[in-house]
Parts: structure tokens; C-alpha cells; sequence
């Protein structure tokens, strides 16, 4: 092999070749219908209250700018290092889960989840989602044996648990839904059997069922999911949430009402519509084909999250890959769904496009680990 | 592992998540594309408020056009008892040192029966800004409480014409249940009495509304479209503010004057509680004023009121003032009657105007084995006299014959029965409503032997004896016995005898018209003939012509300017059970090319001449602008 040929090759395995182009495009594009969305649904009433109808958009944007930091930083060093630091990691995610239950928390509608720093609100809860990706992949990944036993499964159960538990207690129904959805997606492409599968989910439902009866769920929650399942009978302002979400997404109908033009979005009938209602903005304004080239940029996503697991040159790679797609579908599904009055009303933002820079981070990083295990498939 | 069952295991992964994607745009495409339609429509009801702008109520104006209604915003506070709950109680008392009434009438007047427990009730009007500031800086400790500017009634004359006029009130659930009242809706207000509710259907108008776009929070983005109202249209009575005044102030000046008035009959002062002036155009039947006395504030209504309140304002102690004593009283007429009865006789040949009649203190009836005797109004042997001397005297024994002489006519009945006086005096109106346009008018009575037999069944008490008697024609003859006539009837009838025998429908309707009085109702005559020669209707006039100057109410008209104008006049003295004598009196009078027919009655005002003939002269010299002589007093006859 001459010199030259030697360049070449070494080149040619250089990771930066690698990157994913349609992974980033993407998520790219998934920010910028963010910002769109963003500034839709949140003009009107900044305007009314005299600030600066650009407020959030301009916040927003600088969470772009920094996912976009947060993306190349978490692509840059080995994906492989996460694997030995994993457990730290993880570690450091329980204490920060414990900590926050502490004063240090802040509590913000009946909930406390977030340390409020430097006029930042950060969420623990959105760092133990990667961790406990990337714990269960290390855990799963220095297994033997290419089945998993019951033992195993146990085990990567009790992993999930400890996060799961201390969200659930926060309140946060939403994260535990993620964080449960993570451990599903790990363990099926680690190939848990059908029928251990099984026996995990029975164990859930016999724990919820507990969980219910010993109180340990608040009321609201109880309200919500009630209401779910029995809109009548609901008082609460929840199933108000679901009615004004379902009228802003069927009014939208085919070509939806034009930007900035929708009724539901501009006149606030919808709450929390730059955070988690933020697809109400988008089924309204552009109608069934906005919505359904947005629901196009997730499934491209996942996609590609998909092809990295299988493409990834190791386990650790795969889980890690399988991991994050697990956790940014259940995201979609769980949030769409909840817009579109099939799901639950959790408090779970849409990924990449609505408001607020704990989750937007956190996607970024597992985007940008994604690529990572792209970019050294060869290497 | 191998790469194979990782890349089967990643399929089944997929086929979840696409499982997932499935779901969410089989979801989409219900909602966006075949339920769209649907909640397109809700999105926009969301959206959109309908407000309705109430029409501003029609003014009422008197025949010259001045104001004797109109609209005034005010603020009122309103209490709603639902949403005041527990607290009501807490809140009158400190609504009680706010508006400076006792807690106790507060608690009375929220529970006003006329408004629903849902309902907010106008507790008081009229409130100054000072206390609207304070109820809404203090909203929280006044739950349920509001105040809001709202148009009332203003009444620039006070209580004026206040039972011509009515007032307004909250619509009756019956009223709901009429098709008539179709776009009317609960808690609406509505003319109850008087013209606010005989032309509530010009004063009303026409609401409008307004769209408006509205945010979650119901704020006001701005409007989107609106339909105006179409305001009420104003109503022109016949009504003569200046008659009017001298009407009312006639009757209560003629009332205090009768309370000190001896009445030898009972011993004690006339109590003269309550009457009535009725000043008419007779040739066109037009209403220049209708007083009753006692009268009330129309202003009151303007807010809740407690039954106590109400009791001591409208009730038995005050004379029941809301009673309009011009249309809605029922009087014996006495002597009044005597004009109609005569010309009954004359058409029907009993009399002549040719003919002497005596006037003996007493008439007994022929053939009578129990000797009935009816007396004479005096003692006095008046001798050998005229029918129009008999008029302006009134001379009862004159008319005794002259009922006796029905009697003889109608028995032994007949199938149908001979009744040619009843049927003479409905020709002029009596005993049916005068059709006057003004709500709840009372029809009178002409007693016959039908009506007799059917409410001595009815009410065996009052009317024990169910037969026709002599009696009931020669009582009927002077204007007693079962006879019963209203103000107005009166005054309907003396209107068709000025004019020689053409009577017009009563009434206090001008004309409807916009703001810009630009005219959309008038008021068309309805006059009829009455079946009486026009000589004898005339010869009547002028016998009547002499009451004043040498007849009966000579007392009370000493000193008047017959020269300038010419007075015709009847008295009368309607004796009522249990009660001191009811003064009448009905006058015509024709002058400076204006000519009126003015009625007044006094109750329990002793003699015709005593109470009711001054009080008639002082109108008429209002009317006529001639020197006020103060109040004239009357004489005792008739």
C-alpha cells in the first residue's frame, strides 16, 4: 500500500465522512418548524400583555444554537467512553433525582422537578432518560450469552425502576411513561423473550394497581387519566385541554387555516400550546398535511435511529442507538397522541419543536450520540 | 449474537414504532379530514360572542310635544341571591350603611316575588358613582352584587298622568307563554299598566347586535359585524300637560276642601277619599286628562320593592292609588244620569217637551198595596214644571213616573223581554267598555231582570232577592238602584250630547312617531250615531244649559263668566251603602271655538254642588285661561 493509498484509506475512515446527513437534516428541520410553531402560537398574547412578540422565538432560538453545540460536542468524543462512564452517570442522575426532591427543587404546578439556575429551569428528569439509555445499554451490552435470562431482565427491570419511581413520585406520569418505554424498546432489541415480556408487564400492572391503592398517585393524575377514559364525567380542566385540542386540530382540516390565522391558537383557547400542545398549532394552521409532514420528519428520524442500531459495529452501539429511538417514538407517540385525544394527557413536550431548552438539550444530545455511533461504525 | 437477530429484533422494533405512526395519522385524517367540518363550526362559536344591544325605550310626550317620559341610564344594584349564597345575609347589612337603607327592607326587597331566585334583583336605583366605585373595589367581599348602568324611566312632570301613563316591570311568566310576547325573554322589562303597556308595542323598538371576537378569557378583540337597533318609537298623546295639571290640582284642592265639610247624614266631616276628572274634546273623543286621586309616584318601580313596602304605598291605607279611579271606578251615577234617561223617555213617548210635570216632595207607586214612597232630594214642593226644568233642578219626583212607566212596559215579560230603557242607556255607551285605549277598563252595569236572576244564583248574599221589581226601573230612573257607570262612560256619553248626537270612541293616543317625528301610527276616529232625534238631544243641552245659572249648581258657579263661556251641567249624588253620598259632576262647554265635556267625581264628597261642581268650574276656568277664583264653594243640592 503506497503512501498515498494509505492517506486515502485513513481518510476515507476519518468519522467526520460519516455523519448522517439525513439524520441532521431532520432534526434540523424539526427545529425550525419549532421556531415557526413557536412564534404562532405564542405572538398574540405577548402582544396583549405589551412584550415583545418575539420573546419566546428569540429563546428558542438560542436553544437551536446551543443543541446545534450540544450535537457536535456529543458527536466528537467516542461513543465507546459513554460505555465506561455510564454508571457514573447514572449515578449522578438518581442523586440529581433525589435532589431535587429537596428544597433545592423548585415546584412549578404541583410538581417539583426543576432546579432553577441561572434563570434556567433544568430539568433532572430529561438527563436520567439518556442515562438510564445509556446504563441499560452498557449493562445489557457486557451480557454473554446472546439470549437474555429471566435473571437478566430482572436485573435491567430493577435498573429502569429507580428512575422510573422517583419521577413518578415528582409527579411526572409523562417521564416514567418515557423512561418505561426506554427499558421495553432496549430489552426487545436485546432480545428478551415473548414471554418474559409478558411476565414484566403483568408485574406493571400489579404495581400500578398498588401504586392506586396505596395513594401514591395524586389526584390530578387520577383526574387525567379518568377523563381519558370517560370525558363526561370529567370536571376538571383537563378534559377542557383535550375538547379545545381536538376542535384546533379538526378545524385545521386538510390544507389547515394559514399561518398565524388559526382561531383556536391565536384566541389562547389551547393551553400550554408552545410547550406540550405544540402540535395543535400545526394541525390547525397547516391542516393534515402539515401534520402529517411533521409526523414524516419523526418517522425519518427514527429511521435513521433505527439503521444506526443496526449499522453500529458493536452492542453497546445498538442498545445505545435502540435506546434513544425507543425513547424519542414513545415521546411522539405519547404527545401526538394526547393532542389527537388517543393518549393520556402527560406532561411530555414534542421533541425538537416545542418550547423549552431541558428537553431540546437532551434530544440534541441524543442526536448527537446517534451520529457518534454512525460516524465509527468503521472505526 | 449475530448481526441477523439483531436486525430481526430491530424489525419488530420498527413495526411497533410504525404500529404507532399508524395509529396517530389514522387519528389525523378522522379529525382533519372527516370530522373537519364539525369542528370548523365549533371553532367559530368559540370564537364569536353575540351581544344584544337593548333598544332605547320610545318617549312619551303630551300633545304639544313636551316630555311626560323618557330614558335615563342610572346605576342600579342589582343583588343576586344564588350567588350571594351563604353570604347574603353579611352583605345586605353592609349594602344596608352603603346605600343608607334599613338591612331589614334590603332583605324584604330581594325577596321582591316578581323576580326569579336566578335572577339579579334591583335593590336600588338611581346610586351615585361613589358607591359603584366602592361595590367594585370591594367585589370580593360583595359577591353576587353588581352594579350596572342601566336606561330607566324618568318622568320630567313627576307623578303626572301616572295612571295615564303606567309603568314598566319585569315580564310575567304568563305574559312568556303568549304569542304575542314570542320575542320577549325572561327578565325583560314590559309596560304593566296605562300606555306603557297598551302601545308597548311601539315603544319597544327593535334589539339589536353586536359580534364579537373573544379570546379564551371572553375579552373583546374587537367586533365583527353588528345589526343595529331599531330604537322605540315615541308616543303622542292627547294628553294637555296644562289640563292635566289643573285636573289634578282641581281634584286634590276640591278633596281638601271636602274635608272640612260638615255631612249632617253621618255626623262627621266628608272623608271625600278618592276621585276622578275626565276633561274630553267631544267631537273627537280625544282625552286632554285623566286624573285619579289618591295618585303615585310612577318613579317607584324603577326598583325591587318588599310587600311591605308595597302594601304601605299601594295598599288599603292609602286609598289604593294604582286604582284609576277615571276607568276603573264603578259609581252609582245619580242625578247625572238623568239626561239619558230623559231622552229615553222622549224617544220612546212617555214624555214630551211640551208637556208640565209636577214635582212633589214624594211619589208613591200607584197600585202599590205596600205604599213604597220615593222621595224627592228636598222636601219642598217644587210644583208644576218642564222636563228642563226638571233637569236643571233635578227633580226626582219627575222621574219616578217616568221609571214606573218602563215597569208597566216590561210586565208581564215578555220572550224577549221589553227592556226599552237598558236598551237606550248601552246605545250611549253605558254598561259596556267605552273601548278607550288604556288597559283593564271596567264595563259599568245596566241592571236588567236577566242580569238580576243570574247573580242573585251567583252570589245569593248580596243580591237576596232575584225578582224585577218596580223599584229596580224607578231607581234606575234616577240613577241608583244596581246601576254602575265609570268616570269615563260618563263623560263619553255627556260628550255625545254636546255633540247633538254623535258619540266618538275615548281616547289618549295621538300618534307614534321617530325621533325625528316623523309620524307612523295616528290614531283614527271612530265615531258612531247615536238612535236619537237631534232636537231632542239639543232641547236636552240647553235645559242643561241652566244648571249652572239657576239650577242646582248655581251655588258653586256664582260669579262665572257665562258670557264668555257657556257651561251646561248636570249634578249628582250617588247614594252608596254604609257611605257618605258620592259627588258628580258632568259639564259641557263651548267657547273661543274649543269645546270640552269635563267630569268629576268625588267619593263619599257629600253633595254634587258641594264637592264635584267646584272642582269642575275650576277646571273649566283653567281650561279657558279666565281669572282664577280660588276654590268656589258649592251649595247642597243634588
Amino acid at each position: 500500500m503506497d503512501v498515498v493509498a494509505t492517506k486515502l484509506y485513513r481518510w476515507e475512515r476519518r468519522p467526520l465522512r460519516h455523519l448522517d446527513p439525513v439524520l441532521l437534516i431532520s432534526v434540523l428541520a424539526l427545529g425550525i418548524v419549532g421556531l415557526i410553531t413557536i412564534y404562532s402560537a405564542t405572538h398574540a398574547s405577548l402582544v396583549a400583555q405589551r412584550i415583545d412578540p418575539g420573546f419566546f422565538l428569540k429563546k428558542q432560538l438560542a436553544f437551536v444554537t446551543l443543541g446545534i453545540v450540544v450535537i457536535l460536542v456529543t458527536a466528537s468524543f467516542d461513543y465507546r467512553f459513554v460505555k465506561v462512564y455510564a454508571g457514573i452517570v447514572y449515578v449522578a442522575s438518581l442523586a440529581l433525582l433525589v435532589l431535587v426532591r429537596t428544597p433545592l427543587g423548585t415546584t412549578i404546578r404541583g410538581s417539583q422537578r426543576w432546579f432553577q439556575l441561572f434563570g434556567f429551569q433544568l430539568a433532572p428528569s430529561e438527563l436520567a432518560k439518556l442515562a438510564l439509555v445509556a446504563m441499560l445499554a452498557a449493562f445489557l451490552s457486557q451480557l454473554r450469552s446472546s439470549d437474555l435470562s429471566l435473571q437478566d431482565l430482572y436485573r435491567a427491570t430493577a435498573i429502569a425502576a429507580v428512575p422510573g419511581l422517583l419521577v413518578f413520585l415528582q409527579p411526572d406520569l409523562g417521564t416514567s411513561i418515557v423512561l418505561l418505554a426506554i427499558l421495553v424498546g432496549i430489552l426487545v432489541v436485546a432480545g428478551a423473550r415473548a414471554r418474559h415480556l409478558g411476565v414484566l408487564a403483568l408485574t406493571a400492572i400489579v404495581l400500578i394497581f398498588g401504586a392506586l391503592q396505596l395513594g401514591l398517585v395524586k389526584d390530578y393524575q387520577i383526574a387525567r387519566l379518568t377523563a381519558f377514559f370517560d370525558p363526561q364525567n370529567d370536571p376538571q380542566r383537563s378534559d377542557y385541554n383535550r375538547t379545545q385540542a381536538e376542535i384546533a386540530i379538526g378545524s385545521g382540516g386538510l390544507l389547515g387555516r394559514g399561518y398565524l390565522k388559526g382561531t383556536q391558537t391565536n384566541l389562547d383557547f389551547v393551553p400550554e400550546q408552545h410547550t406540550d400542545f405544540i402540535f395543535t398549532v400545526i394541525g390547525e394552521e397547516f391542516g393534515f398535511v402539515g401534520a402529517i409532514f411533521v409526523l414524516m420528519l419523526f418517522a425519518l428520524l427514527i429511521w435513521r435511529a433505527v439503521r444506526i442500531a443496526l449499522l453500529a459495529k458493536d452492542p453497546f452501539g445498538t442498545y445505545l442507538a435502540a435506546g434513544i429511538a425507543s425513547m424519542l417514538a414513545i415521546q411522539v407517540f405519547v404527545n401526538v397522541g394526547m393532542t389527537l385525544g388517543i393518549m393520556p394527557i402527560t406532561g411530555i413536550p414534542l421533541p425538537f419543536v416545542s418550547y423549552g431548552g431541558s428537553s431540546f438539550l437532551t434530544n440534541c444530545a441524543a442526536v448527537g450520540l446517534l451520529l457518534n455511533i454512525h460516524m465509527r461504525r468503521l472505526t | 449474537m449475530t448481526e441477523g437477530r439483531t436486525g430481526l429484533r430491530l424489525k419488530v422494533f420498527a413495526a411497533l414504532v410504525a404500529f404507532m405512526f399508524a395509529a396517530l395519522t389514522t387519528r389525523l385524517w378522522f379529525l382533519q379530514v372527516l370530522a373537519a367540518d364539525q369542528f370548523r363550526d365549533i371553532a367559530k362559536q368559540n370564537a364569536v360572542r353575540l351581544i344584544d344591544i337593548p333598544a332605547q325605550r320610545g318617549r312619551i310626550l303630551d300633545d304639544k310635544g313636551s316630555l311626560l317620559v323618557t330614558n335615563r341610564v342610572s346605576l342600579v344594584v342589582t343583588v343576586n341571591k344564588q350567588e350571594a349564597g351563604s353570604h347574603l345575609e353579611d352583605e345586605l347589612y353592609r349594602l344596608s350603611k352603603l346605600l343608607g337603607v334599613p338591612a331589614k327592607e334590603l332583605a324584604a326587597r330581594v325577596e321582591d316575588p316578581r323576580y326569579y331566585v336566578y335572577q339579579p334583583v334591583p335593590i336600588e336605583a338611581n346610586v351615585g358613582k361613589r358607591i359603584d366605585f366602592y361595590i367594585n373595589e370591594h367585589q370580593s367581599t360583595f359577591p353576587g352584587v353588581e352594579v350596572v348602568a342601566e336606561p330607566v324611566r324618568v318622568y320630567p312632570e313627576g307623578s303626572l298622568a301616572a295612571h295615564v301613563l303606567g309603568y314598566l316591570g319585569q315580564i310575567s311568566p304568563e305574559q312568556l307563554k303568549d304569542p304575542a310576547f314570542a320575542d320577549y325573554r325572561p327578565g325583560d322589562e314590559v309596560g304593566v299598566t296605562g300606555v306603557e303597556a297598551q302601545y308597548e308595542r311601539f315603544l319597544r323598538g327593535t334589539e339589536g347586535v353586536v359580534k364579537y371576537r373573544v379570546n379564551s378569557a371572553g375579552q373583546n378583540l374587537g367586533q365583527i359585524g353588528e345589526q343595529q337597533p331599531v330604537p322605540g318609537q315615541d308616543v303622542v298623546l292627547t294628553i294637555d300637560t296644562e289640563a292635566q295639571k289643573i285636573a289634578e290640582e282641581s281634584l286634590n284642592l276640591g278633596l281638601q276642601y271636602a274635608h272640612g265639610i260638615y255631612d249632617s247624614g253621618t255626623g262627621r266631616d266628608l272623608s271625600a277619599n278618592g276621585g276622578a276628572v275626565v276633561v274630553m274634546d267631544p267631537a273627537t273623543g280625544a282625552i286632554k286628562a285623566l286624573a285619579s286621586a289618591p295618585s303615585f309616584d310612577p318613579s317607584l318601580f324603577v326598583r325591587s320593592m318588599s310587600s311591605g313596602e308595597y302594601e304601605r304605598r299601594f295598599g288599603a291605607a292609602k286609598g289604593y292609588p294604582l286604582l284609576d279611579r277615571a276607568i276603573q271606578g264603578l259609581y252609582p251615577p245619580g242625578s247625572t244620569y238623568k239626561p239619558f234617561v230623559l231622552l229615553s223617555a222622549l224617544r220612546r213617548g212617555i214624555v214630551s217637551t211640551t208637556d208640565y210635570y209636577p214635582c212633589p216632595p214624594s211619589w208613591a207607586v200607584p197600585e202599590d198595596p205596600l205604599h213604597e214612597v220615593f222621595h224627592n232630594w228636598t222636601t219642598a214642593n217644587l210644583g208644576s214644571m218642564t222636563l228642563a226644568q226638571a233637569l236643571y233642578d233635578s227633580c226626582d219626583t219627575v222621574f219616578y213616573p217616568i221609571g214606573y212607566e218602563y215597569w208597566r212596559r216590561y210586565y208581564p215579560p215578555t220572550d224577549p223581554p221589553i227592556e226599552q230603557i237598558q236598551r237606550d242607556l248601552q246605545a250611549f255607551g253605558f254598561g259596556r267598555p267605552t273601548d278607550v285605549d288604556l288597559p283593564f277598563e271596567q264595563e259599568g252595569r245596566v241592571p236588567d231582570a236577566a242580569w238580576k236572576s243570574v247573580v242573585h244564583k251567583r252570589y245569593p248574599k248580596s243580591f237576596p232577592d232575584g225578582r224585577w221589581f218596580p223599584g229596580d226601573f224607578i231607581n234606575m230612573s234616577i240613577g241608583q238602584g244596581d246601576t254602575l257607570v265609570t268616570p269615563l262612560q260618563l263623560a263619553a256619553a255627556y260628550s255625545a250630547i254636546q255633540n247633538g248626537g254623535r258619540a266618538c270612541v275615548p281616547h289618549v293616543f295621538a300618534r307614534a312617531q321617530e325621533a325625528d317625528s316623523h309620524v307612523l301610527h295616528s290614531w283614527h276616529a271612530r265615531c258612531r250615531r247615536i238612535p236619537f232625534l237631534q232636537a231632542q238631544v239639543e232641547y236636552v243641552r240647553q235645559a242643561l244649559t241652566q244648571t249652572p245659572v239657576q239650577g242646582t249648581a248655581a251655588s258653586a258657579f256664582i260669579g262665572f263668566p257665562f258670557s264668555q263661556v257657556q257651561v251646561a251641567g248636570k249634578t249628582g249624588t250617588a247614594q252608596v251603602f254604609g257611605q257618605q253620598d258620592y259627588s258628580w259632576f258632568a259639564a259641557m262647554t263651548q267657547a273661543q271655538g274649543k269645546q270640552y265635556v269635563v267630569v268629576a267625581l268625588v267619593e263619599q264628597g257629600g253633595h254634587g254642588s258641594t264637592t264635584a261642581a267646584p272642582i269642575v268650574r275650576r277646571v273649566i276656568e283653567g281650561l279657558y285661561g279666565l281669572t282664577n277664583t280660588q276654590f268656589t264653594a258649592g251649595g247642597v243640592t243634588d
